[in-house]
């Protein structure tokens, strides 16, 4: 898969790395794959919404606000285990072999990761007033949560330097793996630190919810992986269209100078 | 270059949060650390020991207690959440002001734990579980 979607060479060499006939050239972002996510999408929500505000109870002291407990957890798990883990991952195996297709995953990921972060943000805000009584605080898990939510923002600002492509690549791919460790800090902040979030309630062994409770949040589980995995799909797509349309407008503007100046022209960016 | 940036950032949070920082201190400590505290403002955790009550100027007074150490809150800030009641642990933000302390801001600390409510359908009006009615039975 690696091999056959991602050119040997960058977007700096002008030979047609994208022009293989095994090379994916959607002409749309849809296909079967998302459209069948996509349906399982809506069905999931659409099942949340029914089982999660219609069918679960209130709980005992919190009363109706829990059930922001079945968007919130699922959104933070989506963010920082799903979406940020693809994220290292495609960082890794790009500064290993400089795969455009797992650049380009590892970019997707974090821009829809980012989205379910700030999610998790404004759930957890929202719930955090009829129950802490405040909106925010700077408790561990809030503040290195709130850390990571700005640096993969600077991970997707760094995605969008007007630089060498190559050179933007491998930055954003070593900003993609060190913001990874802050994850383990928010992992563990509950545990390490004195803190007013709570800690997990879905342990393995011993499961503090109500059965409705548990499915709901199950579900809600069920539901954010496929929203997520759906956006990523498209997103991915539209990233891969952008380079190749780069690629191939880099390609005819070193033509275009190539044939206007002569050989002495060197490369650069942008001149389309 | 992102990378050292990225580290020396890292640095500073944990060192910000593992440092004297702590984001509260529990009763008994605070009750130790008196005089150095003076009216410094900080967070002390302790579960409510006592039916908090209004005084006539509008504060709630309640006590909190950790580890059996005891102290006297006066909450002159705003309203609390409606968890907010006997037994519940809290954080309150403030200062000592002689033996009292005097609390700007009361967080509740909610467990980890979810009970369902008996009723068979997400109570619409009384909620009957505290004797508390239910305020605001429409967020979700």
């Amino acid at each position: 898969m690696t091999t056959e979607m991602s050119p040997e060479s960058e977007a700096t060499q002008p030979p047609r790395h994208a022009g293989g006939s095994e090379s994916p050239m959607f002409s749309s972002t849809a296909s079967k794959v998302t459209s069948v996510l996509g349906w399982m999408s809506i069905v999931a929500i659409g099942a949340l919404l029914t089982l999660g505000l219609l069918i679960s109870p209130p709980e005992v002291s919190q009363g109706e606000s829990v059930r922001l407990f079945y968007i919130h957890v699922p959104s933070a798990i989506v963010c920082l285990y799903i979406a940020f883990s693809i994220t290292l991952v495609g960082s890794i195996i790009y500064l290993r072999n400089q795969s455009v297709f797992w650049d380009l995953v590892a970019g997707a990921s974090a821009e829809v990761g980012v989205l379910f972060l700030a999610f998790t943000l404004a759930t957890g805000m929202l719930w955090g007033k009829p129950t802490w009584g405040t909106y925010w605080t700077w408790d561990p898990r809030l503040t290195s949560t709130a850390v990571s939510f700005i640096l993969y923002l600077g991970y997707l600002a760094v995605r969008r330097l007007d630089m060498d492509p190559v050179a933007r690549s491998r930055r954003a791919a070593v900003l993609g793996i060190v913001s990874f460790a802050n994850l383990i800090i928010i992992r563990f902040s509950v545990q390490w630190w004195r803190s007013l979030h709570q800690g997990a309630t879905i342990d393995p062994r011993d499961t503090q919810l109500d059965d409705s409770m548990l499915a709901s949040f199950f579900l809600g589980l069920v539901a954010m992986t496929l929203t997520f995995a759906w956006l990523v799909v498209h997103r991915f797509r539209v990233a891969w269209l952008e380079h190749q349309l780069e690629a191939s407008q880099l390609e005819t503007a070193i033509a275009e100078r190539t044939a206007a100046a002569g050989p002495s022209t060197g490369l650069a960016p942008g001149g389309a | 270059m992102i990378g050292a940036v990225v580290l020396v950032l890292g640095f500073v949070l944990f060192q910000a949060l593992t440092s004297a920082r702590v984001f509260f201190r529990n009763v008994d400590e605070a009750v130790a650390e008196r005089a150095e505290l003076g009216d410094q403002t900080f967070r002390m955790q302790g579960v409510v020991v006592s039916e908090p009550a209004e005084d006539n100027r509008g504060a709630i007074t309640f006590a909190i207690a950790f580890n059996d150490v005891e102290a006297e809150i006066v909450h002159v800030g705003e309203e609390p959440s409606d968890l907010f009641e006997l037994g519940m642990p809290v954080v309150v933000e403030g200062h000592w002001q002689g033996d009292l302390f005097t609390s700007q801001q009361i967080l509740v600390k909610h467990s980890e734990s979810y009970v369902a409510d008996n009723e068979e359908r997400p109570g619409v009006g009384e909620n009957g579980v505290d004797g508390e009615p239910a305020s605001d039975p429409g967020v979700g």
